[in-house]
């Protein structure tokens, strides 16, 4: 009887002029996105080798250890998976004077795009009317009428449903997949091809999500057009409130003071603090001295100091420790100075760690935050891929810091007169940044939490429906 | 005979479940959005208030555009300070968002909300206005009634723009009342035009998006068929086109990465500055070690502008193409309409940019005689000014104005003419 029921609504759907829609525009949207981001993804990578070119060419010529720091400064080629999804690698640029806004006015379509909006929006005019639009053409009753439990109506309705919506979505990804699989350059391995597997799997949570929570308004609303309002504006709410709003909410839970304030604070404690605290330091070191060594007392301009250094053995070695006790007051006072930097600087870091975490909790109120964690978690463009580029660039750093100074102390026996720091030399053998994406097993365990919560939301929606469904009165 | 009609259309808006959703939605969001938009006003000029730069400082800034609570735009791109250098304009520290999540969606201000929410309301209303009369017979009897066809379709257009909007209006007036208390929102005469300009573009969408809704139900022969096609026209309008068509502009036009043209500006400097170290000759006295000097910033000065005049060239032509092919729909000379009248649009930061180099270019010598031989220089302040309406208007606003009207017009002729020709039974 199931078998019958699901074929029923599956064959329902297909002959829709909402499949019919849908069908048409992800065939054509999915393998567009596709054709145009893996371009983008090929001409980037050009990009990227011919900038690595011009470093190498800069460094034949004018590597010094002084700015080469500048130069060499890791950045990340185009990953193989920007051919489908772009995550947050995009140039948004906050650091250098140029930048290129477009992509803020209208951020670009990729797959988590078309899954997000296209597809829930598709999911909920698939389902907005299955219950009450059935209820309305008589049709419920009539079925109810035979030996049909609620709960296998609902069932059958859900697995149809599903695999209706399936059906557009996995046809043009395959064409998608086609252009990627024939495209070698792009460099898909089996763990990209594995993470895509994942992907859609997720993308059929959200789906279901979706298309669940229509069919559970279907069941609370008597018409489809009460039902359709009610569904979009649920949809409204999860995927352009609560995702858009969740940082800002965020920054006024869990306010962190602004960097700019930070910096400023960090000057101040490095800069005139220091000063005073150096100034106070010496002046008391200088006191305890001059009780221990009375010669200090007197005042001399630093002509007769010279002389009576030169001169007297014991003024000599006063005057030494006193140098020695000034250049330990103000190593206290850079190191009090520094604690104190440091401590702030940290609370600051945690305190943005605590407001990004807050965010993604709050955000994780909706599928949709959680589906574009999954997917760019999974394709190594999300949030964790942003961390280990920026670990692995420190590690980098203090790997070519090790380098630098091996090679100044080399350097400086040879000819310990010139300055080294600013003479050309080679550095062919200097420690090269190598970017290795995360393997899929760490992607899987980062993308686990919000894909879990996206299994429980379906599960929660549909309790609800099949809930009311019983409940319903099909008249 | 007009007026009971239109009476008659909102009394049954009112009373239906679609005005209540409709209208909680609108306030909510329109509320919430300035609330939230004006907190982060609030924050930047904050921070505007902490580094603006003191008499005397080479350093670039303006403060925030209080437009921007309406419309983001690039508001904190074009906010962004910077300090000219000897040898290079840098940005100055800690002017960034560390908190990612920022960069996953998009900025919920008034813009936005109008932009997705208000058309969504709008197609609601207008999706079942003609066949949902046809399909519960009321049409018909509508219609033996001394109403012509024209009557009909103004008093449903009229009755249904008035409750769509006049929600939206309050929200919107109260908080502009409120943003009134804040004396950094009090507007000259221009500022009062700007933004009774950009409640224009406002309206003048929602009217694009109810009349497309009634177009789309003259058509269809269903209610339900009709908000099919509407949702898919909606999602393909608002979202679909304007960042399909920005990814093909991109394919079309090629701009260098700003990486790539960072590290390029690195590598000009760090290379003259060895060069310089290098033919620095003690024997040749201040005037000639600085004149030494001077020879290897202008090189600086002149490769990096170079490198720069071609990357706003290029970029001037991506944006322009890309902007020519959003505007296959509506939405986006919505969208540039809007952040233009705002004054945070794509112009007005690439304007800031340049402004910011020419004030460079202004300072530069001062900068070398002041750090090459020691003399006292006073430089003048920076000042950015922003188009005025006119420019803004020359430069593409009438264009867009232009652009939504006309669809609009198209909208409701073609609704006028499906309805002449509609078989009501």
């Amino acid at each position: 009887m199931m078998k019958t029921l699901i074929k029923k609504e599956i064959l329902n759907h297909l002959l829709s002029f909402r499949f019919l829609v849908t069908l048409v525009l992800l065939l054509i949207v999915v393998p567009a996105t596709v054709v145009v981001l893996s371009n983008d993804t090929l001409r980037g990578r050009e990009e990227y080798s011919r900038r690595q070119g011009e470093i190498e060419r800069y460094m034949e010529k004018y590597a010094h250890f002084n700015r080469v720091h500048n130069i060499v400064a890791p950045s990340l080629a185009p990953l193989p998976f920007h051919a489908l999804i772009r995550g947050i690698s995009a140039e948004i640029n906050q650091e250098e004077f140029d930048n290129d806004p477009l992509p803020q006015v209208f951020p670009l379509t990729d797959f988590t795009w078309i899954i997000n909006v296209l597809m829930s929006l598709a999911a909920l005019i698939f389902s907005y009317d299955s219950l009450c639009g059935e209820r309305e053409e008589g049709t419920l009753k009539l079925l109810l009428s035979h030996s049909v439990s609620r709960a296998s109506v609902v069932f059958s309705k859900l697995v149809g449903g599903l695999i209706a919506l399936a059906v557009p979505l996995t046809a043009s990804l395959l064409l998608g997949a086609l252009w990627i699989a024939l495209t070698a350059k792009l460099g898909w391995t089996i763990r990209e091809w594995l993470a895509l597997g994942v992907i859609l799997v997720a993308s059929l949570l959200y789906i279901l999500f979706f298309y669940t929570l229509g069919l559970f308004l279907s069941c609370r609303h008597e018409s489809s057009s009460s039902s359709i309002l009610t569904a979009l504006f649920v949809w409204v709410f999860f995927i352009l409130v609560v995702p858009a709003l969740s940082p800002y909410v965020a920054s006024f839970l869990s306010p962190t003071p602004s960097r700019i304030k930070l910096d400023r604070e960090l000057f101040r404690i490095y800069d005139t603090e220091r000063d005073e605290l150096g100034v106070k330091l010496t002046k008391e070191v200088r006191k305890k001295m001059q009780e221990q060594y009375p010669i200090l007392l007197q005042r001399l301009s630093p002509e007769e100091e010279k002389r009576r250094i030169a001169s007297d053995p014991e003024y000599s070695q006063a005057y030494k420790r006193l140098t020695e006790e000034t250049a330990k007051a103000w190593a206290e006072a850079n190191r009090i100075q520094g604690a104190k930097a440091e401590k702030l600087e940290k609370e600051q870091e945690r305190k943005e760690k605590a407001q990004t975490k807050l965010s993604v909790a709050l955000s994780l109120f909706s599928p949709l935050s959680a589906f574009t964690y999954v997917a760019t978690e999974l394709s190594s463009t999300g949030i964790n891929n942003d961390d280990r580029f920026v670990f692995l660039r420190e590690k980098w750093h203090e790997e070519f810091e090790a380098y630098r100074d091996k090679r100044m102390a080399l350097l400086r026996a040879q000819d310990p007169q010139k300055d080294w720091w600013n003479t050309p030399v080679k550095m062919d053998d200097r420690p090269r940044f190598v970017f290795r994406e995360l393997s899929l097993r760490e992607r899987v365990k980062n993308a686990a939490l919000p894909l879990f919560l996206l299994f429980l939301l379906d599960l929660v929606v549909m309790v609800a429906a099949v809930r009311s469904f019983l409940g319903y009165d099909v008249r | 005979m007009i007026a009971p009609l239109v009476k008659k259309e909102i009394l049954s808006n009112l009373l239906s479940y679609k005005f209540i959703v409709v209208f909680l939605m609108t306030i909510l969001l329109t509320a919430l959005s300035m609330g939230i938009m004006y907190r982060d006003f609030d924050a930047r000029y904050a921070d505007y208030m902490l580094i603006r730069p003191g008499a005397g400082d080479l350093i670039t800034m303006t403060p925030p555009n209080p437009f921007s609570v309406l419309a983001r735009g690039l508001d904190e791109s074009i906010g962004r300070s910077y300090e000219i250098n000897i040898h290079d304009v840098v940005v100055r520290s800690g002017q960034k968002s560390n908190n990612l999540i920022f960069r996953f969606f998009p900025t919920p201000d008034l813009l936005y909300t109008v932009q997705v929410v208000l058309s969504l309301a709008a197609l609601l209303f207008g999706f079942d206005q003609v066949c949902r009369e046809r399909e519960q017979g009321t049409l018909k009897l509508l219609l033996s009634h001394s109403v012509s066809r024209g009557e009909l379709l103004l008093s449903k257009w009229v009755g249904n723009f008035l409750t769509l909007v006049l929600p939206f209006l309050t929200v919107f007036l109260l908080a502009l009342l409120l943003l009134q208390l804040d004396p950094r929102f009090s507007l000259s005469w221009e500022g009062w035009l700007r933004l009774g300009l950009m409640l224009f573009l406002f309206l003048l969408y929602v009217a694009l998006f109810l009349s497309l809704g009634i177009l789309v139900s003259t058509l269809a022969k269903r209610a339900a068929t009709s908000l099919v096609i509407l949702l898919f026209l909606w999602a393909a309008l608002v979202f679909l086109l304007p960042n399909l068509t920005t990814l093909a502009a991109r394919q079309m036009v090629e701009v260098p990465s700003v990486r790539g043209l960072s590290e390029k500006r690195q590598q000009i400097w760090t290379r003259e500055i060895l060069l310089g170290i290098r033919d620095f000759d003690p024997k040749a006295g201040q005037q000639g070690v600085a004149s030494s000097w001077r020879r290897h910033f202008d090189v600086v000065n002149h490769e990096q502008d170079a490198m720069e005049e071609e990357y706003r060239h290029r970029f001037g032509r991506l944006v322009s193409v890309a902007k020519s092919l959003n505007r296959l729909s509506p939405v986006a000379s919505f969208v540039y309409g809007v952040n233009a009248v705002a004054g945070t649009g794509i112009e007005e930061e690439s304007r800031y940019k340049e402004e910011v180099l020419r004030y460079k270019n202004r300072v530069y010598k001062g900068l070398i005689d002041k750090s090459m031989l020691g003399k006292e220089v006073s430089f003048p302040a920076f000042h950015y000014r922003y188009r005025s309406l006119g420019e803004t208007f020359r430069e593409g606003l009438w264009f867009d104005l232009f652009w939504l009207a006309l669809f609009t017009v198209l909208f409701v002729v073609a609704s006028a003419v499906a309805f002449l020709r509609y078989d009501v039974r």
